[in-house]
Formats: structure tokens, C-alpha cells, sequence
């Protein structure tokens, strides 16, 4: 069943020459998690306060549960549209407790109501003894949780995340996505998430809409996003893809390190690039071989070689974090991807 | 993402969303209502007769422009460097005893420059004073003194009771600024000396600048002060023209002149103010280490403690004095504490009473011009907002002749009541009102009131369960800055009260004016300290003592 339901946004803003948002449709059921993700200035933000009727369209629509919350001729103020929102800076009501900050939302109940729901989306997050706190006296990951507990107390069709995870430190960072995000099943909750990481959208999300200067570039499972990018923006955001030139061939492409045996629905000798990432590369030592070794970058778990063919072309390769060669020498650069790998053609 | 670049985003973001026709009527009615009595003042002056203009011109206007922008010249530098150098002193170098001069530095702002005035007066006339007498019993002869009389006079009483305002905002200029600021500078080769003139005072110009043209429109207003010492200028001519001879035509096209020079000088200082942020608090501030005195500790601490002597000490021991001897006296006491509407608690009542009433209602009014100008940035709403500053370029003498004229003629169950004089304070002062509760809505995130939309609030329920409990402590310090200047206000009270009403400044002006300092000080005093209390809520707020 289909919970929301965008069509055909459009949005400037004042004093820009470039739409913020530039004809984005999309549909969402019910229990899915959808990852809004692209570089700043994407229009990822502007959509989802568009949804949340924080700002209004210039032209297209939303639908929510078949009610029309934004046209040309509607327009829902966000109090009525049963959205819940968690916001980047968090915005908990500083001159109120925990409890009073999830209950905010909670008007036309009976106070023994309000107070079993308080208490169960405390439980829910693991708050119950900071029920008496003000945010102030609370860590960065605590007023995240609050932040979702107040946000999803009142049950809303819609929760809306505006990069919430964007605040808080690389680890507690990782800790917050698992915890969140099984919050968000356990509730069953419909939720447009936006982020600019392209490791939490894949994550967090189970499908991810790629978007770049107002365009929705691709959407998709995270599988299909990284392994079947539509575009070469999405292979390069995704994952730091190089692309190798080549040109097709009997059996497949001909590029510098080798013929990749490829099928392509291209004439013969037709230039293409083809992205590749730097697990697809591997290398050995050689004295005669077609590329030099650029420079090392040691990551920990890892080192990545930055290595140059003889053409000038740039490559990346993964290796284990042992495999140690010095800067300058002579290797081998050789496909080891075993998966289907992207082609564009020129 | 970059900072500036969400600052932009964010911008552009509030400036596309609807807003509420009923905050811009509403803005607008506060617009209008501080624009009538400006308008009122430039039509009357165009409109008066060409022979006022001529015989004026030919004549009275040009010495008097002279005189006062003479005046305002060397009071805006003379506070400035006082101001510069003295919050150099408490913030930038190791002076023994910093804390508490801190709060001395910047307590004579409670003092009202008249009730100053006074006090140096008694101590400084060449027939009687007490210098010169003390000195005259000491060496049995007259000894030439300076006379606190004329253009030298004004203008040391001035800078006495007007750098406070240079202080305070230098001193948090020099409080904010980055220590790497300095540091980066010292590396380039720069002596600490080369450094102060050549990076940091240059990145503390523009909040600097604000300030002394601030005070420069003090002293365009200033009434008491340049009376008392018998030193003309617009402001003085304009309230001998009102109360004297009642010559309104001439009132009106000196105000004209007054206020045009006025504005001119608040426009250059709302351009300031946008630029003002050279310097900001950041994450990773951390003071720049003082700069070590060393032998010339002393001489620079009798220097502060001379400062503060003249503008603090004096008067308030002098004062003190002053309400001992009418203690001790009973025919004094009994002129002091009469009973009734005449008696020392009316005075009081009608002090509080209408300041109150003037920073209630100032505040009342600054919000919808605060929460458009804040919440939906356009040019529409910046020129409501700057428009609304308007009254720092009204002097109180000329709010006083537009509001005589504009009463007697639209409003006229309004003549001769003191509700003339709260609304001559709400004009006056409602600047400062609009500038404190746009600062603490400034501070407060958009997100929290978009948040309490997305639980189902209105935006009016939003407002009131959201956004006023959280500027509520800005509101109040600009309610305490409109009292405060309220309950020191002078010529448009004199100007505009009923008969009877009399208000603490009144008294000590009327009684000071006849001679009576013993009588005047138990009421300047209370005045001092009337004024002290919500001056010390208000320092407190402030970065530099807390």
C-alpha cells in the first residue's frame, strides 16, 4: 500500500537561477525506509520540508495516506498533515523536561494516556531514567533519542528525518543507526530519511534516492544503487569510482589493463568508460608491467594504492593492509572483480 | 557544508515561506505609529512661515550647528578613547582589581548625565564652589580654576557619563576576539603594540564605531546637561523656543534640522550594525593572554580609579552627602518628605509607574516588528525594523513638540495627561526594545517552532507555548533598558506633564535649578539607585561579567 506518494516537484527559490528541487517523484509503502541522499545543495532537505509542509512547492503534489497535502490549489499546514519530524539540530523545547518534550505532541488525550505513551516510547528508546531531565543535561545520542521518541509518540503516517545523525561523533554515530533504525522497524514506521552520507543511506535505507542539483539521478534497492548505477554520477557519489576508458570488443571491452569480459548491447569498437572501484583492481610486482605505483594510502584495515597506466589514466586499488611496495615501482594492474561491472558509453 | 553556506540556504529557505498578513499589519501599525510624529516634525518645519526660516538662517542656525556638532565631535571621541582604552585596561592587560572596576566602569550609566552635571557643578563653580573655596582657604587668595561652564564643561561631563556605552561594547569586542587573531599577528613580526593598533582594533572597528555613534545621538539629545552649564545647541534652543517664548514655527524648523542630522547619523549606524560581527564567539575561543603591565601597573590604575572617581565616586558621595545634610536638617526634611500629591512618594509612584508602563508597552510593540523582521527576512521587513529604530534619532525635545502639536489636535482627551509622557517614552526608547527582542529571537532556532508545528501546533499556539517562554529573559532586558532610560528621561517630561505631575528627574531638575542641591539629593539618590537595580540584571547578562 502506498503511503506517500510525490509527484512532479518543482521548487526555486528566490534570488537563485537553479531550481532547489526540479521535478522529483517517488512513491513509498507502508513500513519502508526511503534514503534521501546526494551531495549539499541536492534538494534533499528542500523535499522533505516540502513533505512536511515547512515549505511550499512551486508546482506538483504529495500525497499522504489519499489525501492530497500540497498542490497548486491545496495546501495542508504541517500541524494537520500527522507528520512527525526529527530535526538536525534535534530542536527539543529547552524549557521542557523529556517526558513534557514527548508529550508536547500529545494534545486530546487523557492524561493517563499521554502518561502510558510517554512512559512506553521511553521504554521504547531507553530513556526512562532521563524522564525528569532537560535536554541540556542530556549527551548528544540521548537528545537524538528523544528527539525520535517525540517524534514518533504521536503515532504519525510519516516520519521525517532531516540528516539526524549529522551532530554526533563518527562512533556514536554508527552506535545510533543500528539502534535507530530498529526503533523504526519494531514501530513499523513509513520514513523518508535524508542524509549526505552515502554509507548511512545505504544502511539505513531499503531503497535510496540518489539526488544531484534538484534531479532524482536513480532509485533503488542500495544493492541495485551500487552495483547498477543508472549514471555516471551515481557510480562516482556512491563509491568512489574510477572510469576506465575502453572500447568494446568481440568478447567484451578493450581497455589498457586487458580485455574485461563484459557483455555489451554496443557496436564493435564503440569507446565506453567503465567504473571501477578500487576492490575491483589488483596488482602484482612487475618490472615490465603497465602501470607505476602513484602513492600509498594507508587506511588501517587496508592501503590503497593510487596507481598511474602508462596512458596517465588513474586507477585505485585495495589491498590487504600488509601488502607494503614503495611509491615509484612498476606493476601489473589486473581486473579481480568477479560481479558485473557498469559501462557507460561515450 | 560550509557554515556560510547554510546561513545562505537557511535564508533563502525563510524568506520563501508564507507570512502571516496579520503580523505585517501588525508590524505595520507599530511602523506607523513611530513614523507619525516623525512626519508630523519634517511637515511643520517645511510648512512653517518663510520668515521663521530666514530670520533663523540669517541668524541663530548657524552658531548653533556649530556649537553642537562641536559637542557631539569631542564627546564621541573623547568616549570613545575613554571607553577603548578603559575596556583595554580591564580586559587585555593584568590591572589589579579588574573584577570590580569592571562594574565600576560601566555603573555610571545609572547616573543621569544632568544629576553628574549638578554634582560637578557644586564642587567646580568659580564663585562658591568647593574647589575653589578649598583652595581659596588654603592660600588666602583666589586661585584660577577651570570653570565647569561653556563648551569645556559640557563636553567633560558628557564624556563622563556617556563612554560607559564605548565600554561595555568594546570590552566585549575585546572579550570575543580569537586569541590565534593576536598570536597570528606576533608571528608575522608584529610587536604587541603594532599588533593592538594594526589588527586588533582595526577587527574591533565596526562594533567600536556603533558605539560612539550611539553616543553621538545622546548628545544631539541631550538637554539637561548643556542647560545646566549654559553651552547651546539644538536640543537647548528647541526647549527654550517650547517653554519660554513659545515661538512653535522656530521649534519646528530647528527640529526639523535637528532630526535630519539625527537620522543621518542613526543610518550610518544601522548600516554598522550588520557588519558588526568581525568578531564572533566560536567552539574553539579561548582568551588571549593579558598583556603584563609591569611597572606601569600604578600609574595605569590611578588613571581607571581618576576615570572612576569623576564618574562614579563623586557623585555618589557627594550625593550621599547631600541627603545626610537634608536628614539633618528638618526644614529641608520637611521640604522633601511633604505629604500628598506634593510628597517625595508621589514623585516615586509616578517615576515607576510610567517607566513601567513606557517598557511594557515598548515591548509589547517591538514583537511583531521583531518576529517579522527576524523570521521572514525580506527587504520590506528590514526596512520595518530599521524604521522602528527611528526614535534613537528623535531627541525627547522633539518628540515633545510633535506630540504637543499632534495631541492638542487628534487626540485631545489625551492633553495633559501623563499618558502624553509614557507614549513620548515608548517612542523614544522603543529602539532599544526592538533591538533586545530581535537579539533573543535571533537565538532562538527556527527548528523549535517548526518542531511544535509538526506536533500539531498553530503557529500562534507555537508562538505562545514555544517561542515566548524562550525569549522571555531577552524581553525582559530590553523591558529594563526602556526603564531605565525612562526613568532618566528629562526634557520631553518636562515638557509634556500635566500640572502636578511630577516625576524624580523633574524634582531634582526643578529643586537643583533653584539652588537647592541638599534637597534635590535624597531624590537624585534614590533615582541612582532606581536605575542601578535593573542596570545590574542587565550587566549580568553580559558576557564580560559573567
Amino acid at each position: 500500500m502506498t503511503t506517500l506518494e510525490v509527484r512532479n516537484l518543482v521548487k526555486q527559490f528566490h534570488g537563485t537561477q537553479q531550481s532547489a528541487v526540479n521535478n522529483i517523484s517517488f512513491e513509498l509503502s507502508a513500513a519502508e525506509i526511503l534514503a534521501l541522499v546526494g551531495p549539499s545543495g541536492c534538494g534533499k532537505t528542500t523535499t522533505l520540508r516540502i513533505i512536511a509542509g515547512l515549505e511550499r512547492p512551486d508546482s506538483g503534489f504529495v500525497r499522504l495516506n489519499d489525501r492530497v497535502v500540497v498542490s497548486e490549489s491545496v495546501f495542508i499546514p504541517p500541524e494537520k498533515r500527522g507528520v512527525g519530524m526529527v530535526f538536525q539540530d534535534h530542536a527539543l523545547f529547552p524549557h521542557l523536561t523529556v517526558s513534557e518534550n514527548i508529550a508536547f505532541g500529545l494534545r486530546g488525550q487523557s492524561p493517563a494516556q499521554v502518561r502510558q505513551t510517554v512512559g512506553d516510547m521511553l521504554h521504547l528508546v531507553g530513556l526512562l531514567p532521563l524522564a525528569k531531565r532537560y535536554p541540556h543535561a542530556l549527551s548528544g545520542g540521548e537528545r537524538q533519542r528523544v528527539a525520535l521518541a517525540r517524534a514518533l509518540a504521536p503515532r504519525p503516517v510519516l516520519v521525517l528525518m532531516d540528516e539526524p545523525f549529522s551532530s554526533l561523533d563518527a562512533d556514536l554515530r554508527m552506535e545510533m543507526r543500528e539502534h535507530v533504525r530498529r526503533i523504526l522497524k519494531s514501530m513499523q514506521a513509513t520514513v523518508v530519511f535524508v542524509t549526505h552520507d552515502q554509507e548511512e543511506a545505504l544502511y539505513m535505507g531499503d531503497r535510496l534516492a540518489v539526488l544531484q542539483s534538484g534531479h532524482l539521478e536513480q532509485i533503488g534497492t542500495p544493492e541495485e544503487i551500487f552495483h547498477e548505477s543508472n549514471t555516471r554520477f551515481v557510480a562516482e557519489f556512491m563509491g568512489d569510482s574510477d572510469f576506465l576508458k575502453g572500447k568494446v570488443a568481440r568478447g567484451g571491452i578493450q581497455t589498457e589493463i586487458g580485455l574485461l569480459t563484459e557483455i555489451v548491447d554496443l557496436p564493435v569498437s564503440t569507446p565506453v568508460e567503465v567504473a571501477v572501484r578500487a576492490d575491483d583492481i589488483d596488482f602484482h610486482v612487475d618490472g615490465s608491467g603497465n602501470s607505476l605505483i602513484v602513492e600509498r594510502f594507508f587506511h588501517g584495515a587496508f592501503n590503497i594504492y593510487r596507481l598511474r597506466l602508462d596512458s596517465g589514466q588513474i586507477l585505485h586499488s585495495s589491498t590487504d593492509h600488509t601488502r607494503i611496495y614503495a611509491v615509484g615501482a612498476r606493476v601489473h594492474a589486473f581486473m579481480s572483480a568477479e560481479h558485473p561491472l557498469t559501462v557507460f558509453s561515450e | 557544508m560550509e557554515t556560510s553556506q547554510i546561513h545562505r540556504l537557511n535564508r533563502l529557505r525563510l524568506r520563501s515561506n508564507p507570512v502571516s498578513p496579520r503580523l505585517v499589519i501588525a508590524a505595520g501599525l507599530v511602523a506607523l505609529f513611530v513614523a507619525i510624529p516623525l512626519a508630523y516634525i519634517f511637515i511643520r518645519a517645511l510648512g512653517a512661515e518663510p520668515e521663521a526660516w530666514q530670520r533663523l538662517l540669517q541668524t541663530r542656525i548657524w552658531k548653533l550647528l556649530g556649537n553642537t556638532l562641536l559637542l557631539v565631535v569631542a564627546v564621541t571621541c573623547g568616549a570613545a578613547i575613554t571607553g577603548v582604552s578603559m575596556a583595554w585596561f580591564t580586559e587585555r592587560t593584568d590591572l589589579p582589581g579588574r573584577k570590580v572596576l569592571r562594574w565600576m566602569l560601566a555603573m555610571p550609566l545609572a547616573i543621569p548625565a544632568y544629576i553628574g552635571g549638578i554634582v560637578h557643578l557644586a564642587l567646580l563653580r568659580p564663585r562658591g564652589g568647593y574647589l575653589p573655596q578649598f583652595l581659596e582657604n588654603i592660600f588666602g587668595q583666589t586661585m584660577l580654576t577651570p570653570s565647569p561652564f561653556g563648551f569645556w564643561g559640557a563636553a567633560f561631563i558628557l564624556i563622563l557619563f556617556t563612554y560607559p556605552y564605548v565600554y561595555l561594547l568594546s570590552a566585549a569586542a575585546f572579550r570575543s576576539l580569537h586569541a590565534s587573531l593576536e598570536e597570528a599577528a606576533r608571528t608575522f613580526g608584529r610587536t604587541p603594540l603594532q599588533t593592538l593598533f594594526q589588527v586588533t582594533l582595526p577587527a574591533l572597528r565596526p562594533g567600536l564605531a556603533a558605539g560612539a555613534l550611539l553616543v553621538a545621538l545622546d548628545i544631539l539629545a541631550e538637554y539637561g546637561t548643556v542647560a545646566l552649564l549654559r553651552y547651546e545647541t539644538f536640543s537647548s534652543a528647541i526647549f527654550v523656543q517650547l517653554s519660554g517664548r513659545y515661538d512653535r514655527s522656530a521649534a519646528s524648523v530647528l527640529s526639523g534640522i535637528l532630526v535630519t542630522l539625527a537620522v543621518l547619523i542613526l543610518w550610518s549606524e544601522l548600516r554598522l550594525q550588520g557588519k558588526a560581527r568581525f568578531t564572533q564567539m566560536e567552539g574553539n575561543w579561548r582568551p588571549a593572554p593579558p598583556a603584563l603591565l609591569g611597572k606601569w601597573s600604578v600609574p595605569a590604575l590611578l588613571l581607571v580609579i581618576a576615570v572612576v572617581s569623576a564618574s562614579l565616586l563623586v557623585p555618589v558621595v557627594v550625593l550621599a552627602v547631600w541627603s545626610i545634610q537634608a536628614f539633618l536638617d528638618p526644614q529641608t526634611l520637611a521640604a522633601v518628605f511633604r505629604t500628598g500629591s506634593q510628597g517625595f512618594g508621589s514623585y516615586v509612584w509616578n517615576s515607576l509607574w510610567s517607566s513601567g508602563l513606557a517598557a511594557l508597552i515598548a515591548v509589547i510593540l517591538s514583537l511583531p516588528v521583531a518576529l517579522l523582521s527576524v523570521r521572514y527576512p525580506s527587504r520590506v521587513s528590514r526596512f520595518i525594523s530599521r524604521f522602528c529604530q527611528v526614535g534613537y534619532a528623535i531627541p525627547g525635545v522633539v518628540i515633545a513638540l510633535s506630540l504637543v502639536l499632534l495631541v492638542n489636535r487628534a487626540l485631545p482627551f489625551l492633553y495633559a495627561t501623563p499618558f502624553v509622557v509614557v507614549i513620548a517614552y515608548v517612542l523614544r526608547h522603543m529602539p532599544q526594545a526592538v533591538r533586545a527582542s530581535e537579539s533573543a529571537l535571533n537565538q532562538l532556532s527556527p527548528s523549535l517552532e517548526e518542531a511544535s508545528r509538526m506536533l500539531g501546533r498553530t503557529s500562534l499556539q507555537s508562538f505562545v507555548h514555544v517561542t515566548l517562554p524562550l525569549i522571555l529573559p531577552g524581553l525582559m532586558a530590553g523591558g529594563s533598558l526602556v526603564f531605565l532610560t525612562s526613568l532618566k528621561e528629562l526634557p520631553a517630561t518636562l515638557l509634556l506633564r500635566p500640572a502636578g505631575f511630577e516625576t524624580l528627574a523633574v524634582r531634582v531638575w526643578v529643586w537643583a535649578e533653584e539652588g537647592f542641591y541638599s534637597q534635590a539629593a535624597p531624590a537624585a539618590l534614590l533615582l541612582v539607585a532606581a536605575s542601578a537595580l535593573p542596570l545590574y540584571f542587565l550587566l549580568r547578562r553580559e558576557q564580560i561579567f559573567k
